[in-house]
């Protein structure tokens, strides 16, 4: 069979991630072979004959073998798993239908509840320090039905939105309309904190919380100190609490 | 094919430390700066295509603009604009996107270092040489190599941006007016660009006095134009392109990325800005037209009418993007990030929406690898793992920022000067597809609403006055201020300004003192 350039490489063995080394390797065969019956040299295959013999169809085989070994993916884009769910991995909690469903992070602190009612249940960075605490009610936000939902009908008063997206557009046209934010995902400077600093509305990114149900009554401790680059870059923890309230 | 001497050895090392330029300021950017991520839209899918797209097209295209007009005079054309030939669309993203593209074609066994070499060089010496007259005022050439500094403008548009600002602060009409813009046309912007940041780019710092700073933000692409999914929502934007030049307190800006975006100390928040100005330009002005600045009123009326412009078309844009399927998701982000210096094409009087707007069928093979597991975790490794075969460097190795053996680009390799055979490029750009619905000819420039081929027609034509003095620069400027000469390229820049009409060349930034609100 055909040997490529970069089969003989004295530093580089294989890519980190096992899916992208098996898509690779998988690729990589199909040029040997196809290289192999074009009976040309490399010159002449690379920009000329590979565009007609290395095909889409080709590509799809190489994914399919995957599913059918069994694997599914994860899912970044809530579209990817609604349009080939039997490709991914189910998207939990998305369709909002389950009332009693939290969002859980394995490193959310938790405690019971202090003089004042509220219980702590999680941590997060805060975007920008404000006066006084932020307090609402927390509402899951992490699909575009459920912001067209809020888009028809309104967003609710007081609602602290919770979205597992650090991006700023899955929200967009209801973001200015939040109480407060928090954020699953991200650092202070990704693009929903960057939004949420510009209009103005309390903010964690990077939150790491457990046991907010829907419509469930939070604090977020938004008077805290806005976690700086320097932090970030240090991996120093500056965070401020938020609690729930029974 | 054997070198035939068509490539010295200069022009490898040259092209290779370019290469090696682009690969440690990216790796920086990607670990240092922020995750992009979204449930609305396949992120990392839209950009590995991207990649792919500008492997294939970037070389011919930039061969076609050159066919008009060379990289340098683009740079000289474009340093008063505030259109998409800024840092993060030229300085960072043209040759890394097309770099990133050739790496994992590496990775994937489908090309070698030595394949593609002539058009490898050429697509760094034609950004070396775009960069260098671009960034021709702060003599560098890139943010990077000025300690993430970014000072393009020379000092005739600089005082005229100074003085015309108008004086605010933190809960007066114009303060508000302005940061509500701020806010929504940056939210417009990302949606407008599938999540990237690339419709915003920020520019600067320059110094205004003391304790006081000044930032350039533009906005670009925010009418119907070149973005198909802009046809309809975006009708009532009346710019296609915005400027904002703010004037900050308090706060100094140590550091302007090569993404256009910026650190402060302490951090910037609304209540530092001082003083706003709105501009706009395209490649139909003469540098920046003043857009509702005849009076402060006038000015708070704008920035609200903008705001409530830009929300309504969020709105409609996300409604729209709302129905679109994963392949149409995945078109808009990748043509927005492929063609993200299109703008080079439009100043040229060359842009094709075949050209820019269509997935080139070489890329298209590629798509159905695009899950969003692989592409999370191939983009990962390219970007900021360096973990794929091809950038594993020797063990002795400490690559910039990260220490370890690792590069993210590969060089060419020297043996070519010797007789290892190497292919010079990928080919002309083959045909395109998009599941994107068809563009419509409708095109919002300064001089109204053109078809392509109109707009197109009128960019050849236009011969702007300030290119008259395209080799006058400031060091001209500093031994020459008092000649009839320099005062005629000062006026010329002054022509619309509120305060500096017809004052000429001989103003020192105390004498603009006098002029301020």
């Amino acid at each position: 069979m055909a040997k490529l350039y970069v089969d003989t490489d004295k530093y580089g063995d294989q890519a980190a991630s096992p899916i992208v080394e098996a898509f690779h390797s998988a690729i990589k065969d199909i040029v040997r072979r196809r290289l192999d019956e074009s009976g040309v040299d490399w010159n002449s295959f690379v920009f000329d004959k590979s565009y007609d013999r290395i095909t889409a169809e080709d590509m799809r085989a190489v994914e399919q073998k995957l599913l059918d070994a069994g694997h599914r993916y994860d899912f970044s884009a809530v579209i990817s798993v609604h349009e080939r769910p039997a490709a991914y991995k189910p998207a939990e909690g998305i369709s909002g239908e389950d009332e009693d469903w939290t969002m859980e992070h394995p490193e959310a602190p938790s405690g019971e509840p202090d003089g004042q009612g509220r219980a702590l249940c999680g941590v997060g960075d805060n975007v920008v320090p404000h006066a006084e605490n932020t307090v609402g009610v927390a509402r899951y936000v992490r699909s575009s039905e459920q912001v067209m939902i809020y888009l028809d009908n309104g967003v609710p008063d007081q609602t602290i939105a919770i979205i597992d997206d650090s991006g700023g557009t899955l929200t967009a046209p209801i973001l200015e309309r939040f109480d407060g934010v928090i954020c699953m995902g991200g650092t202070v400077r990704s693009h929903l904190g960057i939004l949420a600093r510009e209009y103005g509305i309390p903010c964690f990114m990077n939150a790491k919380i457990t046991g907010i149900k829907e419509g469930q009554r939070v604090e977020i401790e938004t008077t805290a100190a806005a976690k700086t680059a320097e932090a970030y870059q240090k991996g120093r923890e500056m965070t401020g609490s938020i609690w729930k309230y029974a | 094919m054997a070198n035939t001497g068509r490539i010295s050895y200069a022009q490898l090392l040259e092209t290779n430390n370019l290469l090696q330029t682009v690969t440690d300021e990216t790796y920086w950017l990607c670990v240092t700066r922020t995750v992009q991520e979204s449930k609305l839209f396949p992120v990392p899918p839209y950009m590995l295509l991207s990649y792919l797209n500008a492997f294939y097209r970037y070389p011919s295209l930039l061969r076609k603009i050159e066919s008009r007009m060379s990289a340098e005079e683009v740079g000289d054309r474009v340093r008063t604009m505030g259109i998409k030939c800024q840092n993060p669309a030229v300085g960072w993203a043209l040759p890394g996107f097309y770099l990133l593209g050739r790496e994992w074609l590496i990775n994937m066994g489908l090309l070698r270092p030595v394949d593609a070499v002539e058009d490898c060089i050429y697509v760094m010496d034609f950004w070396k040489r775009f960069q260098l007259s671009w960034h021709r005022n702060d003599g560098h050439i890139t943010n990077r190599e000025y300690g993430h500094r970014s000072q393009i403008l020379p000092e005739r548009r600089l005082q005229v941006f100074e003085t015309d600002l108008y004086r605010c602060e933190a809960g007066d009409g114009l303060h508000i007016a302005a940061s509500q813009f701020l806010a929504s046309a940056s939210q417009y912007g990302f949606l407008i660009s599938c999540e990237s940041r690339i419709s915003l780019s920020n520019s600067g710092p320059y110094k205004l006095g003391d304790n006081s700073e000044m930032i350039v933000r533009d906005f670009m692409d925010l009418a119907e134009g070149d973005l198909p999914w802009l046809d309809g929502v975006a009708a009532e934007v009346p710019y296609n392109n915005l400027t904002v030049p703010m004037m900050v307190k308090d706060c100094h800006f140590y550091l302007v990325d090569d993404w256009g975006s910026f650190e402060s100390e302490p951090e910037f928040r609304a209540e530092n800005i001082a003083g706003v100005g709105l501009y706009t330009s395209d490649p139909l002005t003469e540098g920046y037209l003043p857009v509702g600045m005849a009076s402060r009123d006038e000015l708070i009326e704008t920035f609200n009418e903008f705001n409530e412009v830009c929300k309504d078309a969020t709105t409609k844009l996300w409604k729209r993007i709302a129905g679109w399927t994963r392949d149409q998701m995945i078109d808009a982000g990748a043509l927005t990030y492929f063609a993200i210096c299109k703008d080079l094409a439009h100043v040229a009087g060359v842009y094709e929406h075949e050209d820019w707007m269509l997935i080139d069928e070489r890329a298209e093979r590629f798509r159905p690898l695009l899950n969003d597991e692989f592409s999370r975790d191939c983009l990962g490794e390219l970007v900021g793992l360096l973990t794929h075969p091809s950038q594993r460097c020797n063990e002795y190795t400490m690559m910039q920022h990260g220490d370890g053996p690792t590069r993210m680009y590969t060089p060419i390799p020297y043996s070519i000067l010797d007789g290892d055979g190497y292919t010079p490029s990928s080919g002309p750009v083959y045909p395109g597809a998009s599941n994107l619905p068809p563009k419509e000819d409708r095109y919002r420039t300064s001089q109204g609403i053109l078809t392509l081929a109109e707009y197109n027609r009128q960019v050849r034509e236009f011969q702007p006055m300030a290119q008259k003095y395209r080799h006058l620069d400031e060091t001209w400027v500093k031994f020459n201020y008092d000649t009839p000469l320099a005062d005629e390229m000062y006026k010329l820049e002054q022509a619309r300004s509120r305060k500096l009409e017809g004052r000429g060349a001989g103003l020192t930034r105390a004498d603009l003192e006098q002029f301020a609100d």
